[in-house]
């Protein structure tokens, strides 16, 4: 041990080992060389390739004897799906100039019937190529019309975006719900959670986002000449404000005609009169050893003239290891027309969640996980009311 | 329109593992953000990095995780996570660098930002973008973070050799700041921010400055074994 101090002693005496390394330091770079590890080339500039599997399995419990939707008793229903998402960034020497995002999937079904993260399979027996996300972003479209000066104020004001994704309502927009069991409520609210739709986004000030778009209310399929269309619109708090106090939230407003949806218990190829206002929030924060987000998302109006009204409440919480994590969410889609015809007033469950994360990426890039699920359903408008019971397997990466 | 998905998602699952990456890492508010870090921006560009997709990434990766000093993280600082560099400009002049890294800390992720001057690799400004800490008001305050302005990743490495040394050497500008928090929790989240910052100019040396730094680190590591 003495001999270590001795040597650290004489040490303390020697010259600044650093100080020819200071002087030559200060001296600058080129900074309009290219980066040092950077490429140029298509698939390697700003290029982003993920891969997906999925396997579950559903269990369907009849809680009454008969259901006009259902065959009597238990019922098993299976998807597997394998598939991808491409994102590609465009820039020029000195601004990234849009984005590029098509995500798709191979997907299986067998015996299916509706559980709240596959409510579109109806039609889709067997093998079907499903597209989910498919749009581009244009950045700063107004700059061509803007001076050197305005353009660095007008940065992040003016994005376009075509093409299919979340409807601009609600959290969803904001919500990463690659393969989650628990959905928000878009689809249960609208019969779908994507459209296609074109339509500007951006900032309006640090702490608030908007978002404008016009729907082709079609759904899955872009049909712009079945006659319908529908106007959405977001005010949100942004992403630093999440970051800083832990808020997500907003205002929401959806107008048009959408095409109908056997989702809703609405006949096909109709066309509904929409309308719809909403509120929601999201608060994120410690607790115990891990964090704690609880959810709502609030939404009323009508279709066709009849009212309706969605509550969903959620509460999610992940240990700090991001290895486990748990959920609870209650759920709650009254529509007058419908209920009037139908058993209930609404379609009332309430769902728990336990999830084992094999690996759990901090910015949802790289997720593999377990999932067992267990909906009971409180009330139905239509059929019988049932547990559903699900294991789910997923990988992103 | 069916034809179209199919070939490409087809054609995508056959492309080779080396072009796969991912976004991470990003600011939440990117044109926001810069805004307010650079109000005479008038564009950015943002460019990905991943050390899975790098020509020679695993080893770019080892020597990051040699020069950070420390083991990484299996959940948070694993090879496949994914990093983006900002690039602010004023017309064609580039006015600073912005990145960000995730690092472990008590009560969660803390993710630290760090804005450099392009030239010459010091510290313009730090801040947290996320911090999930009982004491996380107390690191966010403007005069802790101040105190790292100026600083560079040639003072981390001397800062190395320094703390080897029995009395505070002057010139260590590092050994002059100090957790603002004297709690356990607090020391801890203090020393992973730290970390996070050091991490954070490792991997900017590597994306843009082509390991302009290098020297201070092999100096430093020379001058160690020198002394013992």
């Amino acid at each position: 041990m003495v001999e270590p101090l001795c040597a650290l002693a004489q040490s303390d005496n020697l010259e600044d080992p650093f100080l020819d390394l200071r002087e030559t330091s200060s001296s600058s770079v080129s900074t309009n060389s290219p980066l040092p590890l950077a490429t140029t080339d298509l698939f390697g500039e700003n290029f982003t390739f993920k891969r997906e599997l999925l396997a579950q399995t559903s269990l369907y419990g009849t809680a009454q004897s008969s259901s006009p939707h259902l065959n009597e008793g238990n019922r098993w229903y299976t998807k597997e799906s394998i598939g991808g998402e491409v994102q590609k960034k465009f820039s020029t020497t000195t601004r990234t100039v849009g984005a590029l995002d098509i995500q798709g999937r191979f997907v299986r079904r067998d015996n299916f019937f509706a559980v709240t993260n596959d409510s579109e399979g109806m039609d889709r027996e067997g093998w079907f190529f499903e597209y989910h996300n498919l749009y581009l972003d244009l950045y700063d479209i107004a700059n061509p019309l803007l001076s050197e000066d305005l353009k660095g104020s007008a940065t992040g004001h003016f994005n376009l975006r075509v093409g299919r994704y979340y409807l601009p309502f609600g959290l969803n927009l904001q919500s990463d719900t690659h393969g989650t069991l628990l959905q928000l409520s878009n689809e249960r609210n609208f019969g779908y959670e994507r459209d296609w739709y074109a339509g500007l986004f951006g900032s309006v000030n640090r702490s608030v986002n908007y978002d404008l778009y016009y729907m082709l209310g079609s759904g899955y399929e872009p049909s712009p000449r079945f006659g319908g269309g529908m106007i959405g619109s977001r005010l949100s708090l942004s992403n630093s404000v999440k970051n800083d106090i832990g808020l997500e939230g907003g205002v929401s407003a959806l107008q048009g005609k959408r095409r109908s949806s056997p989702m809703l218990y609405e006949s096909e190829y109709d066309l509904i009169d929409t309308k719809r206002v909403g509120a929601d929030l999201r608060y994120n924060h410690l607790f115990l050893d891990g964090t704690l987000t609880e959810s709502t998302e609030l939404s009323q109006g009508s279709d066709d003239g009849t009212s309706v009204l969605t509550q969903l409440y959620q509460v999610d919480y992940l240990h700090r290891s991001r290895a486990w994590g748990s959920a609870a969410q209650y759920r709650s889609f009254a529509g007058e027309r419908v209920a009037t015809h139908g058993r209930g007033n609404s379609d009332t469950s309430i769902i728990g969640e336990l999830t084992w994360f094999i690996r759990n990426d901090i910015e949802s890039t790289n997720l593999h996980w377990i999932k067992l699920g267990i909906e009971r359903q409180l009330e139905q408008m239509v059929g019988s009311r049932g547990t559903i019971t699900t294991l789910q397997y997923y990988r992103y990466w | 329109m069916k034809f179209i998905f199919i070939a490409l998602l087809t054609l995508s699952l056959w492309i080779p593992r080396t072009l796969v990456a991912a976004v991470g890492c990003t600011l939440s508010s990117p044109a926001e953000d810069l805004k307010y870090l650079y109000p005479e921006m008038t564009s950015f560009k943002e460019q990905l990095f991943n050390f899975e997709t790098l020509k020679e990434g695993k080893l770019l990766f080892e020597k990051a995780k040699e020069r950070i000093g420390s083991d990484l993280d299996p959940v948070y600082e694993t090879f496949e996570t994914p990093y983006t560099l900002y690039q602010v400009f004023s017309g064609e002049k580039l006015l600073g660098l912005v990145h960000g890294v995730n690092v472990p800390g008590q009560g969660g992720v803390i993710q630290v930002f760090l804005s450099l001057d392009p030239t010459t690799g010091a510290i313009q400004n730090f801040f947290f973008q996320r911090l999930q800490s009982p004491v996380a008001s107390e690191l966010k305050k403007k005069e802790f973070r101040d105190q790292f302005k100026g600083v560079t990743l040639g003072d981390f490495y001397a800062h190395d050799f320094y703390k080897s040394k029995s009395k505070p050497d002057p010139k260590d500008s590092l050994a002059k700041i100090h957790s603002p928090s004297t709690s356990e929790t607090g020391t801890k989240d203090f020393e992973a921010s730290v970390r996070g910052i050091r991490k954070n100019l490792v991997l900017i040396d590597q994306f843009f400055f082509g390991n302009k730094f290098e020297p201070f680190y092999l100096r430093a590591q020379q001058s160690l074994k020198q002394a013992k």
